[in-house]
Parts: structure tokens; C-alpha cells; sequence
């Protein structure tokens, strides 16, 4: 086997692996997680894209995904190659070229559902199934390395997000919480897949918590996990938000605040032991999963230097936590129409107004069900010291059912649309996060209906998906439209930016298809290469 | 009329099969006179109804005698050949998966270009998941007949670039402008035409094509037994499997 042989003497250079300092250093020429680094600011170093070249952004490749007609993921890239996920799929492609290398496709998942991304750790591509299956991949083969089943969806589970790989865990959560299930936040070997510790965002019963429920059954609470979280490497500490309590809009029949729903929880990485947790919205009737994912931010507040965490609740409400204690620091409304609470206490507690509860004729209320902001990703530029927000201003009527719906039916006991007369209206809002304050704001048009999140770079400019499909580049200063390119699908994915052979590309994924972009260049002619065959 | 799926049952649809419809079908159902029956729609997606029917009353004007065999036979027979077209996971086989993994790892050579759960080479397909993605006949022909595959994916190569440096393992994709070689160890290489000085391919195939001669034909079972059983998800163990009808 003469080929095998050279191959040894080739093994000299050690094979790379994403290691959790890669990961840590944020991303650059990589993109290695989720959220581009662990604080999820979405900002890349990269700045060969600038506010004056921007203009200059052309399609470079376009990468169908056969079958799919939602991707919702935001691609990874490591050394080249782009792993972008589907429903129960995972496709690595030479993100030069836009051709795919190989393909992971698990036929035997019992649900389809979106997928929001990979994680990457070693040599190991970790994603989630439908139907609540861990998979790590070889990310050079597609090979399953280890499939470990981690919910039943029988038990009203499945599972949508990117998981957070760190250390030696690949860290994730579930989806399910418009159905009624008990969710919890979960630890695995990312070497063996072994379970290492599961956290209960709804407690049992006699345990602390539960007590905030009155007589309901408990394993139908909610508490989805269903996106993915951040972390701080220092205080080794995971910061994961959690969804609506269950039956999402009929409240009356869980009395109390509903603990853990609607919350943002400070887990020990080590451990899964809850260090902390700050509840938005105790009691929700309004769907207002708190799952835009935490910013976490080391910032002056008040005359000295936090580590403090952000986050755009679907309630209306921009928080600033202190994400040592969990203290509540400030709450600021972000949107312009917010008719159910009158302000938040010094606890942070929303001061609720009367007659907001949906009913079974219904209820005009803003924030939207969708909510002021939802799972579509910030990005943090840290020159402009400003956080990029896509935000929603919405108010729907809501209604709810007359009693408790049967559970696992993807039931939530009511709803909530727009009155035709006041649909709905999308901006990206560039938000002081000390003071809450809106500094510069895009409107777009469009239905209503986009769930595209923001990118920051070193170059100054933000790209975002907007409501009509289109992809946009801003200046991160002053708000003012400097590109864009219509994709022409309704836009479900956040942007990234990564580079290759010192290019800096853009990349989102759309309905079908991942689009990547780069600075014209002049085509250099692609003469056919010698090909031999030898025997 | 459903078919019997009971391995003993698959058992004695294979004996009679043998005797009674390889003449046309071949002996793994691969067709020849008659149409292949291990894939493809003919099979799959036809209702054990029909098939059942085919089989009593002959296809009419198609070739296909009738064969008025007791029912109880005709399902057998139709556990069968549903058994050539399923995964091979699903499927009872004869050979020892223990002395497979043995040879996979040993003897046949196998592990040192495909991989399972993290293990083995890179220069040809994972093969974690084989078991539910090809039929047992796609397995052994995968092995004994190297007239019937293509290298695919996995052709081997030799690429020098203009700085000299020279790639070799697999070509996985190959256009007039972009190259994505994985070389011996693994790592993959995204390449443009523009770097590339020249490929040469290898006329042969990685895969050895002597496994008829090299192995012993309860050897090559044992292999199969060992390759049909890996899955990435578990599946029911068909041997174990005591319903007589789906």
C-alpha cells in the first residue's frame, strides 16, 4: 500500500483540533460556536470588510441544501470548512467553494425539526435530532462517533439548538414547552457522550420552587431550553434562559410565579448546580420565552467596572444583570408600545397593569406573542460600545382557552395574532446597554415574519438579515445603510463572517440555500489541471 | 397475506427461493432473466398483497409463471425477498458478528481505511452507520464484487501543488475549479484549481478486489454479520425477533 505509506511520513504535521482556547479567543478566521465566542457577542476581529469597501461585497457561492426549505442555522467554519445543519442533517462544505464534502443525514429520527447549528470540539461536530438525540460526528468523515439519546418525545420533547461545546461537555437543552413537558438543561462527555449533570428548569414537587405552582402537575410546566446558552470561562458558569410556563396563555390554572420559566439561569459548568436565576416575566401568559440568547458584557456600570449580562426579553424590558450575584442592575423598555406592566420594581419586577390577562374574547396587549425580540441573535461591536438588537413592534390581540388543554399536543391554550390594521413592524436597534438608551435605529420593511439576528465586525460595519429578505450591511456609528443584496427568501438564520486564504467572507443561510459573499475581485482565469491516472 | 418475517421463517423462504425463483432472479435477487428484486420500487413498493398475488397467479404476459405453493410458503418466500431490499440492520444473517469484528480489524484489513465510532482510516467510507443505510446485498457485493462499484468519493490521489507540497489520500469532490482532497491522516484540504500544479488519480482502487479468493465464504459472512449490525442508533436485534407478521 504505497499510498499509506507516504501517508505516515506525511503525519509528521500534527492534525489541528478546535480546542476550547481556540473557541475562547473568539472568532477571527473561524467561526467555532454558536454565538461566535462564549459571551455570544457575535463580533469578529475580522476588518478587512470595511465601512469605506463594503460596497464592493459580491456573491461569491451559493450552497443549496436539497430538501430544506427553513435552515435556520448559523454556520460554523473551521480551517476552510463550513458546517451548516438542516432538519436531522449536518453538511460540511469547502467554504471556498461552496461544494459539499460530506453529508450526515439521520434517517431514522422520529421527528423533523428546524436546526439552529453545530458545535465544534476536537475533532468532533456535535448536533441535535428532532427527536432529542446528542450526535457527535467526525468532522473530517460525517462518521457518528457516539448518538446518545437524551429525551423522548413521548415525553412531549424535541430538540432544535446549537449545542455549547466547552472544556470537555458539550452542553444543551430542549424544545417542547408549547406542548407542556419538565425542561432541563443537560451536560455530556464530549469524549463519550456520558450524561455528567442535568438541570430541572421546573423543580419537583417539595422541592424549593415548587411552591410557586399551586396544584399543577409539574411535569408539564415547560421551561423549554430551547436555545443555546452563553458562558463565562472565568467563573466557569453557564448563562442559560428558559421558556414559557404551560399551557402558555392559560394562566389560571398554575397559580404562582412559575419558577424556573421565563428566567435566566446562572448554572455552575462543573456541576449544573443553579448559582443564581432572575425570573422576567413570573407568571407568563403571553408566551414571553426569555430565549434571546444572554450578552454577556465587562463593562463600567455606575462608576465601576461589572461583568454584567444583557438581555432583549421578549417582554418589552432590555436587562442588565449583574452575572456574579444575579442582581438586577436596570431595566429599560425597547420598544416603543408596551402596554402590560408599568415599570419593574427595584427587584426588577414587572409592576404589572390590570386586565392584560389573554381571555377567551380576547385582549390587545404589546409586546406581541412573537415578543419585542425573540431567539434571532445581537450582536455587540465593542468600539461602538453599542449592542445591535432586531426588535419587533407588534401588540396582538391575545385569547385564551376556557380550560387546560390535554398536554403534548402542541396545545398552548390560546394565542395571539395582530389586528389587520396594525401589522407589525421590524428595526435593528442599536441599544446602549448601560443605559438602555436606543442610540440609532434601521426600520425595514416587510410582513413581519423574519427571524434573521445581527453580525458585528472589527470593520465597523453590521450585517443583519431584514423582514424582505434581504441581507445589509450598516455602518456600527451611525446606522447608515451602506449594502445590501436581496436573497430573496424569507430570511430564518443569523449572519457570520469568517476568512480563507486572507479573504474575509460573509455567509447566511436562508430557506434552502447558504449564501456567501466577499470583495470583487477581478476572476483569475481557472486553467484545467493536469490529471493523470497512474497505475 | 403479509409477508413472514420470523428469521426461521426468512430461513425457509430462502431455500425455497433458491430452488424456485434463482433460475431468473438470481441467487441474492440481483435479477437476470427476471427483474432484480433486492431494490428499487418493484419491490418496495409494491404491497405484500401483490406480491403475494404476483407469485400465486404469475404476472401475465411479463415472463412470470404462476407458482401455486401453499400459502403459508408464499409468505415465506415474501419474508424473503422483503429481507433483500430492507436495511441490513433489520435482517436475520447466518454469519458470526463476533468473528467479523475480529476480521474487520484484523485479517480482511479493513479498519485501516474505514472507520467505525471514531476508529480506523480515512481513505474510504465510515461505516458507523451501515447497517441502516444498504440491504445486505449491497454489503457483499460492496465486498465480493468489485466489477459493480466505482470508487466514488474515494477515488485515490496524488496532488502536487505549485509550492511543491504534495497531498495524498481521496479525492471526495473534484470540479474543474475546486478540489476537496482528504488525505491519509484525515484532515481535508479545500483546494483551488489555481494552487494545484497536477493530480494524479490511481487506476486501481483503494478497495482490494480479492476478497472473494482472500476470505473463506463463512468468513465473508462472518464480515457481513459484523458490518450489518452497526447502526448509529440502536436498532431491535432481527435474530431475537418473534413476531411472524408485520
Amino acid at each position: 500500500m504505497k499510498v499509506i505509506i507516504l501517508g505516515l511520513l506525511l503525519s509528521a504535521a500534527a492534525t489541528a483540533q478546535v480546542t476550547y482556547e481556540d473557541i475562547r479567543q473568539g472568532p477571527g478566521e473561524n467561526w467555532l460556536t454558536y454565538g461566535g465566542d462564549y459571551a455570544s457577542h457575535r463580533h469578529s476581529r475580522l476588518a478587512q470588510i470595511n465601512t469605506s469597501n463594503v460596497r464592493n461585497l459580491v456573491a461569491k457561492w451559493t450552497y443549496h441544501v436539497a430538501g430544506a426549505n427553513r435552515l435556520e442555522s448559523t454556520p460554523l467554519v473551521y480551517k476552510g470548512v463550513m458546517y451548516v445543519t438542516n432538519a436531522n442533517q449536518v453538511d460540511a462544505v469547502d467554504a471556498r467553494s461552496g461544494r459539499r464534502i460530506w453529508t450526515y443525514k439521520d434517517d431514522a429520527a422520529q421527528r423533523q425539526s428546524v436546526n439552529r447549528g453545530v458545535a465544534l470540539l476536537g475533532n468532533s461536530v456535535f448536533f441535535v435530532t428532532g427527536d432529542c438525540h446528542l450526535v457527535a460526528l467526525d468532522r473530517r468523515t460525517g462518521g457518528v462517533l457516539w448518538d446518545r439519546q437524551y429525551a423522548s418525545i413521548h415525553d412531549g420533547y424535541y430538540a432544535t439548538m446549537a449545542p455549547l461545546a466547552l472544556r470537555d461537555r458539550v452542553i444543551v437543552g430542549v424544545g417542547g414547552g408549547d406542548g407542556g413537558m419538565r425542561g432541563f438543561v443537560a451536560a455530556f462527555s464530549a469524549s463519550t457522550g456520558e450524561e455528567l449533570w442535568r438541570f430541572w428548569t421546573i423543580p419537583a414537587k417539595g422541592e424549593p420552587g415548587s411552591e410557586t405552582w399551586g396544584d399543577f402537575q409539574l411535569q408539564y410546566g415547560g421551561g423549554a431550553t430551547w436555545m443555546s446558552g452563553s458562558f463565562d470561562p472565568d467563573l466557569n458558569v453557564v448563562y442559560w434562559a428558559t421558556g414559557n410556563p404551560w399551557p402558555d396563555l392559560f394562566g389560571k390554572a398554575r397559580k404562582g410565579d412559575n419558577l424556573y420559566t421565563c428566567s435566566m439561569l446562572a448554572l455552575d459548568a462543573g456541576t449544573g448546580t443553579l448559582k443564581w436565576y432572575f425570573q422576567f416575566t413570573p407568571h407568563d401568559t403571553h408566551d414571553w420565552d426569555a430565549q434571546s440568547i444572554p450578552v454577556l458584557l465587562d463593562l463600567p456600570f455606575e462608576g465601576s467596572m461589572r461583568r454584567l449580562l444583557a438581555h432583549a426579553n421578549r417582554n418589552g424590558y432590555f436587562y442588565i444583570l449583574d452575572r456574579v450575584t444575579g442582581e438586577f442592575l436596570k431595566g429599560t423598555p425597547f420598544i416603543k408600545q408596551l402596554t402590560w406592566a408599568k415599570g419593574l420594581d427595584a427587584k426588577g419586577r414587572p409592576i404589572e397593569l390590570p386586565d392584560t390577562e389573554p381571555t377567551p374574547a380576547g385582549r390587545w396587549v404589546c409586546p406581541s406573542l412573537r415578543g419585542a425580540s425573540n431567539w434571532m441573535s445581537p450582536a455587540f461591536n465593542p468600539h461602538t460600545g453599542l449592542l445591535y438588537i432586531p426588535v419587533l413592534e407588534q401588540c396582538d390581540v391575545y385569547t385564551a382557552s376556557e380550560t387546560v388543554p390535554p398536554p403534548m399536543k402542541d396545545m398552548m391554550g390560546g394565542g395571539g395574532e395582530p389586528l389587520p390594521t396594525q401589522p407589525g413592524k421590524f428595526y435593528l436597534r442599536a441599544i446602549h446597554p448601560q443605559s438602555g438608551e436606543t442610540r440609532w435605529e434601521y426600520p425595514m420593511t416587510g410582513p413581519a415574519t423574519m427571524w434573521a439576528g445581527a453580525v458585528s465586525t472589527e470593520g465597523g460595519v453590521i450585517f443583519f438579515g431584514d423582514d424582505d429578505g434581504q441581507l445589509v450591511a450598516l455602518d456600527a456609528r451611525s446606522g447608515r445603510h451602506l449594502w445590501h443584496y436581496s436573497i430573496g427568501q424569507t430570511l430564518t438564520a443569523s449572519p457570520m463572517t469568517y476568512s480563507l486564504d486572507g479573504r474575509q467572507y460573509v455567509s447566511i443561510a436562508a430557506g434552502a440555500d447558504v449564501f456567501t459573499f466577499g470583495l470583487f475581485e477581478p476572476a483569475a482565469p481557472s486553467p484545467l489541471v493536469p490529471a493523470t491516472t497512474l497505475d | 397475506m403479509r409477508a413472514l418475517r420470523a428469521p426461521e421463517a426468512v430461513e425457509r423462504g430462502r431455500k425455497l427461493f433458491n430452488s424456485a425463483c434463482s433460475g431468473c432472479h438470481g441467487l441474492h435477487g440481483e435479477g437476470g432473466r427476471g427483474p432484480k428484486l433486492s431494490d428499487g420500487e418493484l419491490v418496495r413498493g409494491a404491497k405484500d398483497e401483490k406480491l403475494f398475488s404476483s407469485i400465486k397467479n404469475g404476472v401475465p404476459g411479463a415472463g412470470m409463471p404462476p407458482f401455486p405453493l401453499p400459502d403459508e410458503q408464499i409468505r415465506e418466500l415474501l419474508g424473503f425477498i422483503r429481507s433483500l431490499s430492507a436495511p441490513a440492520a433489520d435482517v436475520s444473517v447466518p454469519g458470526d458478528p463476533a468473528a467479523g469484528r475480529a476480521l474487520f480489524a484484523g485479517q480482511a484489513g479493513c479498519i485501516r481505511c474505514h472507520r467505525i465510532r471514531g476508529e480506523g482510516g480515512f481513505l474510504g467510507p465510515d461505516l458507523t452507520n451501515i447497517g441502516a443505510a444498504r440491504t445486505l446485498l449491497q454489503i457483499r457485493n460492496a465486498l465480493v464484487k468489485p466489477e459493480l462499484r466505482g470508487d466514488g468519493e474515494y477515488r485515490g490521489v496524488r496532488v502536487v501543488l505549485k509550492t511543491g507540497r504534495v497531498i495524498e489520500g481521496v479525492m471526495r469532490n473534484a470540479t474543474n475549479y475546486a478540489f476537496e482532497v482528504q488525505d491519509n491522516n484525515g484532515e481535508l484540504h479545500p483546494l483551488a484549481a489555481q494552487e494545484i500544479e497536477k493530480i494524479e488519480y490511481r487506476r486501481d482502487p483503494l478497495m482490494p478486489s480479492d476478497y472473494a479468493s482472500k476470505l473463506s465464504a463463512a468468513e465473508i459472512d462472518h464480515l457481513i454479520a459484523f458490518l450489518s449490525r452497526q447502526t448509529a442508533r440502536p436498532r431491535p436485534n432481527p435474530d431475537q425477533e418473534q413476531t411472524t407478521a408485520q
